[in-house]
């Protein structure tokens, strides 16, 4: 297992997943400490986002005046220690509670989706910088001989008050494209911005994997030093849902996403409950099972997995869809997981950590649909999918 | 120009008069301490001392000496009144703040005396306004008896290092605590917030340290919310010394330069919020 430094983040509603794995080589230097991660494969700990960004914020004054920062966890006194030695002799220390958590991690196959892009960076920021910053869901829809981006309103009349984009893309334009199945898929975009930027800002490209309707998108980066993820569940088409019966003779509430980002509030309240790690990337078909909605779009959730789990088979019982306690909707505190893995020793390379990608919120409580997700470590080793192309 | 059309009669009744090319000069620097309405005014031969307090724990000086002003007339020895600074800024700023250079507002300030209200006449470009504000009987001041030979601790830092800290302090925190010491932290800034504490360091032998004597460890909480504004004098700031003194008090004090180079000064008391000891 190699060392690393994975740091999660999830939306309240578990529509939006997104980790970074750094690894040694991403920093200075990496040094776990060998003696509190002999009993267990991993520190695992889990900060309130809102204390940690504040701390990176000020660009201007990262790059113009810090040297150097330092990140170690203090088990013992369960504190998360960000240090900044700046110019002139100056340190900064914040010391910040942590909570002990299972980390998250989302399920998805990415190996299995039928469709998958990549394209650089730059390109799929030019794309994204037409669409208002205040546009909350697009449909990328895929074709063999397009690949369309435009915005999506819930509203029948959506389009009458808003402003419509649409961008068409020759599949030339990318890097690699791969169309399995002709689909339309909708989420969220101001979810999926933090990441476009950080690509940018690296000079990385991007993949996209996705099926059909209803399944989950992922957007991943890597290079030697990090690998970057974002899994955004999608809408499903109301066309091609059928109805089914509810299992256990519980009722199904069908939620209508009103808005599909939530504002991150500053309410007090539980954290993230706990999810689990898997110890080793862990890959599960997709059991592909479209959950009912009988009138409405609906989003699926995210598949959160615990290690050692049996999965379980899909139900239709809302908010055990999921295999980790669903946060109700009024925690609306997102949660910033820490897990470094042990392994061998090693050594890297860095600066300051890069702003991490951030989900928003949604408002909605957890719907009647599940999704299972495989995420995998590698996803471009997995993508086994037929390529097409005119 | 109009303010010279004053007859010799009203200017012989004024006990003092204050004027300045650049309003600015003045409004500038009292922005620096105008956290509470009412400030009190105290003019001597030397110059303007304006005092703004908060809860008995806090009071904000600006100085602003006699040469300061194109010209600065007192006929007592000091006089002293107290008035709403809000309005006094509203003011000095009626003209909007326009940063058109070479443009400024011009300010004659007079007053007559006890039971008068304050003078201002300001121009710019032409116009020329006239404001007059009720002043009131003025508070004595607290005297923090905060005298140099009780001093056990003092540092001088530049402005530039400590406006940082000062602007992302974490203000979910209660208090703000300064310990300074010969041996290392030297010259610490801490807040204890709801998601973790912080510290700021700053070593005796960093290049923005252009003083350090400290005799001996002292670490001091003060109210953040009383602190909080003295933000803005270190904004206005190029240097400026921190010190405490045997009961732990504070006495924050400010070099400021105004628009054309000259010094004033801004200073900051404040009282310990509770007595950590003294090791």
């Amino acid at each position: 297992m190699a060392l690393k430094l994975a740091v999660r983040t999830v939306n309240s509603s578990q529509s939006a997943y997104a980790c970074f794995y750094f690894t040694p080589l991403f920093f200075q230097k990496y040094i776990p400490d060998p003696d509190t991660l002999k009993d267990c494969d991993a520190v695992k700990c889990k900060l309130n986002i809102k204390c940690v960004l504040p701390l990176f914020r000020c660009v201007a004054w990262r790059e113009r005046s810090v040297d150097r920062c330092e990140i170690t966890i203090n088990i013992p006194d369960s504190r998360v220690i960000f240090q900044f030695h700046c110019r002139h002799g100056i340190t900064k220390t914040h010391n910040l509670g942590y909570q002990e958590s299972e980390a998250l991690q989302a399920v998805f196959p990415a190996h299995l989706c039928p469709n998958v892009l990549k394209a650089q960076s730059k390109l799929l920021g030019d794309i994204v910088v037409h669409f208002p910053i205040s546009q909350e869901e697009v449909t990328l829809s895929i074709s063999s001989y397009k690949v369309a981006l435009k915005t999506f309103y819930e509203e029948e009349n959506g389009c009458i008050n808003g402003m419509n984009t649409e961008l068409m893309l020759h599949p030339d334009e990318f890097d690699y494209f791969q169309v399995g199945e002709d689909s339309a898929v909708t989420f969220c975009l101001k979810e999926l911005r933090g990441l476009l930027s950080f690509a940018e800002s690296y000079g990385l490209p991007i993949s996209c994997q996705f099926g059909i309707a209803g399944q989950p998108v992922s957007f991943s980066v890597k290079d030697m030093t990090l690998e970057a993820h974002v899994v955004l569940s999608t809408l499903t088409d109301p066309n091609l849902e059928s109805p089914s019966q509810p299992a256990h003779g519980d009722d199904c509430h069908v939620t209508i996403p009103k808005t599909s980002t939530v504002e991150v509030s500053t309410s007090e309240g539980p954290m993230e409950a706990d999810v689990s790690i898997a110890d080793e990337e862990r890959v599960v078909s997709s059991q592909g099972s479209e959950v009912f909605n009988p009138a409405l779009h609906m989003r699926k959730m995210i598949q959160l997995h615990a290690p050692g789990e049996i999965l379980p088979r899909p139900t239709f019982v809302p908010e055990s869809a999921l295999t980790t306690p669903i946060t109700p909707a009024t925690f609306k505190i997102r949660s910033l997981l820490f897990g470094a893995m042990l392994s061998d020793g090693g050594d890297g390379n860095t600066a300051d950590l890069p702003s991490l990608a951030c989900g928003s919120d949604t408002e909605e409580d957890g719907g009647s649909e599940e999704t299972q997700v495989a995420t995998s470590a590698n996803l471009k080793q997995r993508m086994h999918g037929r390529y097409c192309r005119m | 120009m109009p303010l010279s059309t004053q007859s010799q009669a009203d200017i012989d009744q004024y006990i003092l008069i204050a004027s300045l090319d650049n309003a600015r000069n003045l409004s500038n620097i009292l922005k620096a301490i105008s956290f509470k309405d009412h400030a009190i005014f105290n003019a001597t031969q030397n110059g303007l001392k304006v005092t703004v307090e908060d809860s008995k724990c806090l009071q904000a000086n600006a100085f602003i000496q006699a040469d300061i002003f194109q010209e600065y007339t007192i006929k007592e020895d000091t006089v002293g009144f107290q008035v709403n600074l809000t309005v006094l800024l509203d003011c000095l700023t009626i003209f909007g703040a326009s940063t058109t250079p070479g443009v400024c507002t011009a300010l004659r300030m007079c007053y007559n005396g006890y039971g008068y209200p304050l003078t201002l006449f300001l121009e710019e470009g032409g116009v020329v306004t006239v404001c007059k504000i009720n002043t009131q009987e003025p508070e004595e001041p607290i005297d923090f008896d905060f005298c140099s030979t009780n001093v056990t601790n003092k540092v001088i830092l530049q402005s530039e290092s400590l406006k940082e800290a000062f602007s992302e302090l974490d203000m979910t925190s209660e208090v703000l605590q300064i310990t300074m010491s010969p041996s290392h932290p030297y010259f610490r800034l801490s807040t204890f917030g709801n998601s973790g504490n912080a510290h700021y360091d700053y070593p005796k032998d960093s290049d923005m340290m252009e003083l350090f004597q400290c005799t001996k460890l002292q670490t001091n909480r003060y109210k953040i919310s009383l602190l909080k504004p003295s933000t803005k004098a270190l904004a206005l700031s190029c240097k400026v010394s921190v010190r405490t003194d045997s009961r732990g008090f504070l006495s924050l004090q400010y070099l400021v330069r105004n628009d054309d180079g000259q010094i004033c000064f801004v200073e900051y008391y404040c009282c310990p919020d509770e007595e950590v000891g003294e090791e």
